[in-house]
């Protein structure tokens, strides 16, 4: 039995570009500002990355008028292989999560494997309503 | 109580074999304390621990009846757990295609 329940969420994406193009698109501020932790009805209104062992990323996107800063910091940076930052949304959260991107280079492209853990342990009652608001906000965006 | 019970708590319930045993049995129909605790090798009291563990989560509920103490499940902690975990891969996979989408712009307009 433990007393500190974790459990990781893994989502597995097919890329035509190549392992290096994925990997860089997640620490070049201007490419990361396009996608990354964006939802379709935000803005992105900030992009820090310190792409180093140790840097820091703040990434900020505006939704219906309040801005939600998602922090990091890095502490695996194998390019184009790996990238592991932890990972936190102190808006929803006070808890700390790590987030793993394993890239395998492809004939033709990448598969890229992204490991969230501990994703279950960030839930608390604080976080709920403030996720189901945003994800709720996506699914309708999404249609 | 239950809407209040925190996914820490779902968990940790569900981390141990013996009360997933339990929760298999209270899954079937109400059930008596004393029955819960009969198929297993352990004392009441450490069933009775187990079961609190279970109350604490959410997951079963108990009620009096005279002097018996019935245990039920309450599925909506697991189910909560399970909305939770999905949001979050849905979260995820939208990112991954926003990024997919982005380099495949890339390359129509590195091709005119």
């Amino acid at each position: 039995m433990s007393d500190e329940p974790t459990m990781n969420i893994a989502v597995t994406h097919r890329f035509t570009a190549s392992a290096e193009r994925v990997f860089d698109a997640w620490l070049d501020p201007v490419k990361a500002g396009k996608w990354l932790f964006s939802t379709p009805t935000g803005t992105m209104v900030k992009v820090e990355i310190d792409a180093r062992l140790g840097g820091k990323f703040l990434v900020i996107d505006r939704r219906d008028g309040v801005d939600v800063d998602h922090v990091g910091e890095y502490v695996e940076i194998d390019r184009p292989r790996r990238l592991v930052f932890k990972f936190i949304v102190p808006k929803y959260t006070d808890l700390w999560t790590t987030v793993a991107i394993d890239i395998v280079a492809l004939d033709g492209g990448c598969e890229l494997t992204l490991t969230h853990e501990g994703v279950l342990t960030e839930y608390t009652d604080r976080t709920k309503d403030g996720w189901t608001m945003m994800l709720d906000g996506l699914d309708e965006a999404l249609g | 109580m239950t809407p209040q019970a925190s996914l820490d708590d779902t968990l940790i319930a569900l981390a141990d074999p013996t009360r997933r045993a339990i929760l298999q049995r209270v899954a079937v129909g109400e059930s008596r304390v004393t029955d819960l605790a009969e198929p297993f090798a352990i004392s009441l009291n450490a069933v009775s621990k187990h079961i609190r563990i279970l109350e604490r989560s959410g997951l079963v509920r108990r009620r009096r009846s005279g002097r018996e103490h019935l245990l039920s499940l309450n599925t909506q902690p697991f189910d909560e757990a399970m909305a939770w975990m999905e949001t979050q891969r849905a979260f995820w996979k939208r990112n991954l295609m926003a990024l997919d989408e982005l380099l495949q712009a890339e390359d129509v307009i590195g091709e005119r």
